[in-house]
Order: C-alpha cells, then structure tokens, then sequence
C-alpha cells in the first residue's frame, strides 16, 4: 500500500543545517567529499557539472522553522546541488539511495528514454534502500530544469536545479546568472500533513469567512449584498478562499533552502544585467513573484525561450520554471518576494551590489476571495456575446458519482488572466496569453485528434482525480506513436492545478488553437478550459499528473503508454 | 479546502422521522432521500451589486429552469438549469446542474482512450489514492452540571477506511451521578458508502447501553447539506420489534478562525414505548445544544456550552408520572479532540 509515499528518512547523525544560513553556507558544511567536483559560489547552491555525477540521497538534520527534523538531501545539501550539464552530452547519474526506504529522481522537463524517467511504478521500480540506480541519457535541449523525487521526500527537500548549455556557448548576454529555486518546508512528515487534509480538507486554512467579514460586508455592500455574496457559495458548500491545502500555517518558506530570515542574496552592481532561473519546487504552493522597483523580463519558460515580455509580476506553479532578466539600476539592494498565493507567507531574497543589504521586504497582498468565474467559468463573466464561447464541456460519466463535487458546463478560455488574487492589482502581472515563442509552431502540424479530460475533485473529502476516476481506478491514456493529438483540459475544480506531462511537450494554444508557447507544466485556472498540442514522440509509459504533491498522492494522476 | 462562511454547522435536525420503515420515505428532507443534492432555493447568482466580483459582471437573465436534455437536473440538483439567455446575443445557453445529478446518456467513457491498455504493474506504483484513513473524533467529551448533579456526556466517532467505504463506529450518551444513563445512550456500528459528493449512507447495528437496553438494527444516511449544515438520519429495528429514528443536524459558525459556535439539534423517536427507560411513543425528546470552541489546534478545542432536553408527549407524562423531570438544562465544559 502507498509505499511510493510512505517515507521517513532514518533519523541519525550527520549536520545540522540551520534555516537561516544562506545556501552557500549550507553547502561549505553540507558538500560530500565523494560528491563530485562541488563548487561553492557565494549565493549559489554547490554545483556539479560535467557528464559523470554521483549523487548520494541521505537523510539530513535541518532546522527551518526552530525545530530539529530530517530532510532528504542529495550529496549533503537541500535542496540538492545544481548540475550543470551541456547540449549534446551524454550524461550518466549514479543515484544511491542511503534512505531506509524507496526513493526516486525524476529529471523534470528532459527529455529522456521513458526508463529514464524516474517515476516508480511506471519507469522503473523505484531505488530500493540501499542500491545505486544508474541514469543515462542524451540531453536534447537547452535551459534551465530541475529534478525532485517523485515521492512524498519531495517534501523534504529532495531536489535541485539543472541547467543544461548550449552546444554552441552563447555571447555572454548576462553579467550574473542565479537559480532561485522557491519550495516549501513543513515540520510535520508529508504522510502526517496528506492525512491531516484527507481528515479534514480545511486543516491548513485559518483564512475562511468569519461572522466578522460577515458584518463588516453589510457594513460596506448593505445586508442583501453581503448575503448575495455568500450564497453562491454556501449553497454548493465550496469555499471562496480554498487557493492552497496547504498554508503558512505549517510552511516555511524557501528560497533556494533559505528561509525568509535568512536572506538568500545574489550578488549584482549598478547597470549589470542579471539572469535569474525562477524555479517552482513547492509541494503545494504556488507563488507569485516580484521585485519592487525592478521590471522584470521573462526571456524562457519552462527551459523553452520566448520573446521577451516585461512584468512587474510572474505567477509560478510546482514544475514550471521563468528565467527573468533584471537590470540593477543603482547599487542598492532589492527583495525578490515570492508570495504563496494564498497570502499565508512568502519566500523571500535579496539582489544587492554586496552580502549583509536588505531593502524593505512587502507585507503579503490581503487575501481576496475566489471571484465567480473561478466557480462559474465563462456563465459567471458573460457579455451577452456568446459567438466566441468554446463549445460547452463534456463530461464524462464518471464525474457523477462521489469523487466530483462539481462541474463546469461552460469553462472560460481566457488565457489572458493572470488569476484569482492577481487581479487588477495595479501591477503589470504575467499570463500565459503572453508567452510566444520566437518562431512560432516547432511542428506544423494540426493536431489529428482531441482528448478532453476533466480535472476533478471533492474538496470536502480531499479526493482529487481526472474524469472523477483517481489514478489506482483508471486506465491508461494511449497516445499512438509518432501521431500529433490535442489535449482539453477543462478545469472542473476552484482550485489551480499545474499540470505535468512526462516525456513529451506541451504545445500550449491559445483559446483559438493557435501555438503559443512550448512547456512541460501547464497551470489550468479554476473553471478553466486549456488546450495543447502534443507530439507522441516518445515511445513507453509515462507519468501524466497535477504537480500539486497531494493531488497527485491523492488520484489526479494518469498513466500515458506511448505505442 | 471546504467549509465556508458559517464554517461546517452541525444543525443535526430534521424530522426526525422515520426512516426505516417507520414512515413513507416521502417524509425525509429530499436531500437526504438521494444521495445529491438538494437545490438552493435561491438562485445562486451574486448580486449585481456585488462589488467583491469586479470581473463579474451580474449574472442577469438566469433563471432556473427545467433542461430539456434527456440528462436533465432533477430537483435535488444543485444550480439546477441556469437559463442564461445573452442580452444582445440573442444566443440562449443551458447550463446542467453544477453538482450531482446522473450522467446523461452520451456522457463521455473516461477509458475511451485506453485502448486496452492497463496500468503499470511495476514495483512503486503510487497507491496513496487507495489509502486506508482512521480517524479518532470525540465531538463532545464534556463535564456536566445539571439541576443541582453532576455528571458526564459524549459524543465520539471513529472512522477506518478509504473514499467510497468505511468502518464507522459511533456512540454519545450522558450520565449523571444520580440517575441512570440517558435513554439515548449507546454504541453504533455501522459500513459506511459513499452516495455522493457529499453524502453516504450507513448501515449497521445500535446497542443500548444501560437499563432497559435493546439491540437495533439500524440505517441511515448522513452528509453535507447545502449551506454547511451537517445532518445525520438514523433509522432503527429493535430486537422487540419497535421501530425508531434520530435526526441531528449541526452548523459551525465561525466567529473567528478559531472561536467556532455550534448550535446543535436532535429529535428522537419510538413507535411504542419502553418504560424502563422512561421511553414513551412518537416523538419522545429533544436535544437542543450551542457550544462555543476554540480551536487552540485543530485537533484540540476546549469548549463551554449550554444544552436543554425536553421531552414529548407521552414520553413527558411519563416522566411527569415518576416525578422525574420533564425537562432538563446542563451546563457543559469540555473537550473537543480527534486525531
């Protein structure tokens, strides 16, 4: 039963990182000899590179929120050390497991043979206590990813950046180039914080709607308008602030494995230009992020370049990856501030001409209700036009039953929101309507066939699935061999899922069917119908899942058989 | 996830009637009959005044209506049938029910792209969706100070099992120092299924505890109204043939994050009476209860609260008869706590 994420690393010796020291101190104690080649920048997480890695996955004693507890570390470090590898190499990865139980790494975003893969159960059987599990494979891209074990020792830290060069070096563009991972740490095991929410979903909410809200809408709408406002939701029992299961209540939260106090700082002077490698390594948070007084340049996404387009904010979900350019204006420090988005906390850094400067770090947004169009979808924002609606959702008939509390019969398309608590808030924030990438369509081909899935949940019960059918309840997704398919999502739940496919791209289309942008993480709004193209050109089995780590856990998960 | 406004309330209501075989199941409040939801009786559009919802415009023209597909809502379906009708489109849309209801007949086969195809049989695979779930729920553990006694009361559950079925075992009762225990007092054991998103259904056995005690078969339903009320509705098969029901519904109301306020009902019923346990028919008690917690953590909530029980009809002129009270107030101080 669930031995992918039962999991307790083995509670014994060896350091004790603090939260609050900086990532580069972390590793001047944390590096292993036998790790390799490990090179410490100041504000940099140790770094591997070449085309031979030995990565040894162990547990480690840390301290992120005043209590001692073990993370997974990989050589010594959380989060694990950032390899660097280059276009056209062939790399091998010894990986040994020192754990007393099963563990995995997956190479999120690479392309690699579906054995490769690292998922247990569906790429391999998993790296049994213990054993060493060799990786090899070809890289056939550029940009930067990242790995993380796909079991529940995501939680505790077992992952890291990749950033993969070009074959051919590219002329320096960028004076200062930084990954800046952003995670979540919890004190609590992740099977204690699964359980916690399948007991009770709001477990982690301390935000719901009060009798105090109550009284202060009739204060500022009048008492029919505030009742107005809370029907809706109370008749279908769903809840207006349900943006993450899990809060700050229990998370800290990290940038590149430093808490907030800690103040993870990248170097950089007036007039440099600074690449910064955003990376969405939360279980269950997404974060939006800014940095006050900084516009900010989104140049790639998901290891995938686009044209440039500039931000003052940037929502970033588990698995997605922006790489930003900034240009400091004067020698002066300046917060990298990454809010969860459900206002509970944040990760927080500084980009500054010297170590030691901080600026004014901002107090979280006030927490917003969901609007209607994330329950509604498109019914709740109608115009009267209706010529350009997508055609109305089909569900399956498995969305009837216990596992789906919801649904939505016409799904709003509009790729040009940011999202729910981004809203109009006087900030020029990114959406995926933004995304093009140079050169249009890397295949020219019209999608031959369609395959809609609905994501779908019971947030009171905590059940998350696809088409109501939990993972251990379906059957695989069968994509035939070299064909070019279209995947809907339609988003039936209030909640954001950021979905991952294995193995293969996601074309990302606008409402239109129009190419977009190439990802690997797709991030479906509430109500939201999404579509992309897929090539299925990666022959085997593969994983097909909501990156959020509990409602992958908990059944939103499919297995695709490319063949 | 989930609860809202007035948090997850405990109205633990209703006619108590009759379930099984007791009444014609007409009786039953129509979303306890199914296993979806009831409708709201209110359309659910937000106010066009609604200033939260700037990116809302009002939903105007939305009415519920009947839809004219052949998987058209019932009315137990919640935001049955929204007829929206566009303004200057002139395009009119139906929109099914967003909860409940049954699938229509050309409802899409989520395997239709397997193509025979079977999961992964390889060592690891994650089967956290399948996971066996025991949860430890003492509702009420609470100190009790009535009419001059003291005594105890509780209210406990315990549930084992994954999503779609589940042990679940539940007992509540109250002892005073003086008298026996409460004619309600008792343990139950029931297999639990789930019927719908928000509701199961439960069937079992029901021993009493103290003089007079008789074992029940029993089965009911219990659930997630619309707007947050928590209902269970038992039935009851005595051993000596008498039938009975118990309705509760609760409703947590939350005045801060924390400070939760639970008004609580019960009603009981019996088809004759049983004198040992000072039992008469028809409806023969009450529970009217409000408890104020405060979560200090989740899984831990001291509490204060009030509770008034009176008793009906023959089941009052029996009491009246024995010179026992016809009705009774406690004072209750306690602990909520589940693990």
């Amino acid at each position: 039963m669930h031995q992918a994420l039962l999991g307790r690393p083995a509670l014994n010796r060896r350091r004790f990182v603090q939260g609050l020291s900086t990532a580069a101190a972390l590793a001047a104690i944390g590096a292993r000899a036998e790790a390799g080649r490990a090179s410490v920048a100041p504000g940099r997480m140790p770094e591997l590179g070449g085309t031979e890695f030995d990565l040894v996955i162990d547990a480690l004693p840390v301290n992120y929120a005043g209590k001692r507890r073990m993370a997974t570390a990989v050589n010594g470090s959380v989060p694990g050390p950032l390899l660097r590898m280059r276009e056209g190499d062939t790399v091998t990865l010894r990986v040994m497991n020192r754990l007393q139980e099963m563990t995995s790494i997956h190479w999120h975003g690479l392309e690699v043979p579906a054995d490769m893969d690292g998922v247990p159960g569906i790429s391999f059987g998993g790296i049994a206590p213990g054993e060493t599990f060799t990786y090899r494979f070809t890289l056939r891209q550029t940009g930067t990813y990242w790995y993380h074990a796909h079991t529940l020792a995501e939680q505790t830290g077992l992952f890291g950046a990749m950033i993969v060069e070009p074959r051919v070096p590219e002329p320096a563009s960028v004076d200062r180039d930084y990954v800046v991972m952003l995670s979540d740490w919890t004190d609590e095991p992740p099977l204690q914080v699964y359980l916690n929410l399948k007991k009770m979903s709001g477990y982690y909410n301390f935000g719901q709607p009060t009798v105090g809200d109550f009284f202060r809408d009739v204060g500022q709408l009048g008492l029919s308008s505030a009742i107005a406002k809370r029907r809706m939701w109370n008749a279908a029992r769903m809840n207006p602030t349900d943006y993450s299961d899990v809060s700050g209540t229990t998370y800290t939260y990290l940038m590149n494995g430093t808490a907030p106090a800690g103040n993870w700082t990248a170097i950089a002077r007036a007039g440099e230009r600074v690449r910064l490698r955003f990376i969405g390594a939360g279980t269950a948070t997404i974060f939006d992020v800014r940095i006050p007084g900084l516009k900010l340049t989104v140049i790639s996404t998901d290891g995938q370049p686009v044209e440039p387009v500039e931000v003052d904010e940037f929502r970033i979900a588990p698995g997605e990856t922006y790489d930003v350019l900034v240009t400091m204006p004067e020698d002066r420090a300046y917060t990298i501030f990454a809010q969860s988005m459900d206002r509970t906390g944040y990760a927080r850094g500084t980009l500054a001409p010297a170590a030691g400067m901080s600026a004014q770090v901002p107090r979280p947004d006030r927490r917003v209700w969901l609007d209607p169009v994330d329950m509604m979808g498109a019914m709740a924002s109608m115009s009267g036009d209706m010529s350009d609606m997508a055609p109305p959702a089909r569900h399956a008939r498995t969305e009837y039953g216990p596992t789906t509390d919801m649904r939505v019969d016409y799904p709003r398309t509009n790729l040009d929101d940011p999202g729910a608590g981004l809203r109009d808030n006087g900030r020029r924030v990114l959406a995926y309507a933004d995304l093009r990438r140079p050169g249009g369509a890397p295949d020219p081909r019209v999608p031959a066939r369609e395959i809609e899935l609905h994501l779908t949940g019971n947030m009171e019960r905590f059940i998350w699935s696809i088409d109501g059918v939990k993972l251990n309840d379906s059957r695989p997704i069968h994509f035939r061999k070299d064909e070019r398919l279209r995947i809907i999502f339609v988003n039936d739940t209030m909640m954001a899922h950021p979905m991952h496919l294995h193995g293969m791209w996601s074309d990302l289309e606008d409402p239109g069917g129009g190419f977009l942008v190439r990802k690997h993480t797709v991030l479906v709004q509430p109500a939201q119908r999404v579509s992309f193209a897929v090539n299925a050109d990666a022959p085997g089995r593969w994983a097909f899942h909501c990156h959020l780590l509990y409602h992958m856990a908990a059944g939103m998960f499919r297995e695709v058989v490319v063949a | 996830m989930s609860t809202l406004f007035p948090r997850r309330h405990t109205l633990r209501t209703s006619g108590a009637a009759l379930l099984l075989g007791m009444a014609p199941l007409g009786a039953i409040p129509a979303h306890a009959q199914h296993q979806h939801e009831p409708a709201p009786q209110e359309s659910p559009s937000p106010s066009p005044a609604d200033p939260s919802s700037p990116g809302a415009p009002p939903m105007e023209g939305m009415d519920r209506g009947a839809h004219p597909a052949a998987a058209g809502p019932s009315p137990d379906q919640s935001m049955a049938g929204m007829d929206m009708s566009g303004q200057s489109g002139g395009a009119t849309m139906r929109m099914g029910a967003m909860q409940g209801g049954r699938a229509p007949a050309d409802a899409r086969d989520p395997n239709a792209h397997a193509d025979g195809y079977e999961n992964s049989t390889l060592p690891g695979f994650e089967r956290a969706d399948q996971i066996s779930v025991g949860k430890v729920l003492i509702d009420e553990l609470e100190f009790v100070r009535s009419q001059g006694q003291n005594g105890i009361a509780w209210s406990a559950q315990i549930t084992q099992g994954g999503d779609s079925d589940k042990l679940w075992i539940r007992s509540q009762g109250v002892k005073l120092a003086h008298e026996p225990v409460d004619s309600d007092t008792s343990v139950e054991a029931f297999w639990w299924h789930a019927t719908g998103p928000f509701w199961g259904r439960m069937l079992g056995v029901r021993q009493d505890v103290g003089p007079g005690a008789h074992s029940w078969l029993a089965a009911g339903i219990e659930g997630l109204a619309p707007y947050w009320f928590d209902i269970e509705l038992t039935g009851y098969l005595g051993d000596d043939g008498r039938v009975a029901a118990r309705a509760k519904a609760s409703f947590d109301l939350r005045l801060t994050n924390r400070l939760i306020l639970t008004p609580q009902a019960e009603v009981n019923a019996y088809s004759t009476s049983n004198v040992e346990r000072s039992l008469g028919s028809g409806f023969t008690s009450a529970e009217l209860g409000v408890r104020l917690r405060y979560e200090v953590a989740r899984k831990v909530a001291p509490y204060i609260g009030y509770v008034w029980e009176p008793s009906f009809g023959s089941t009052a002129d029996l009491r009246r008869a024995r010179g026992e009270r016809v009705s009774e107030g406690r004072f209750v101080a306690g602990l909520r706590l589940w693990w």
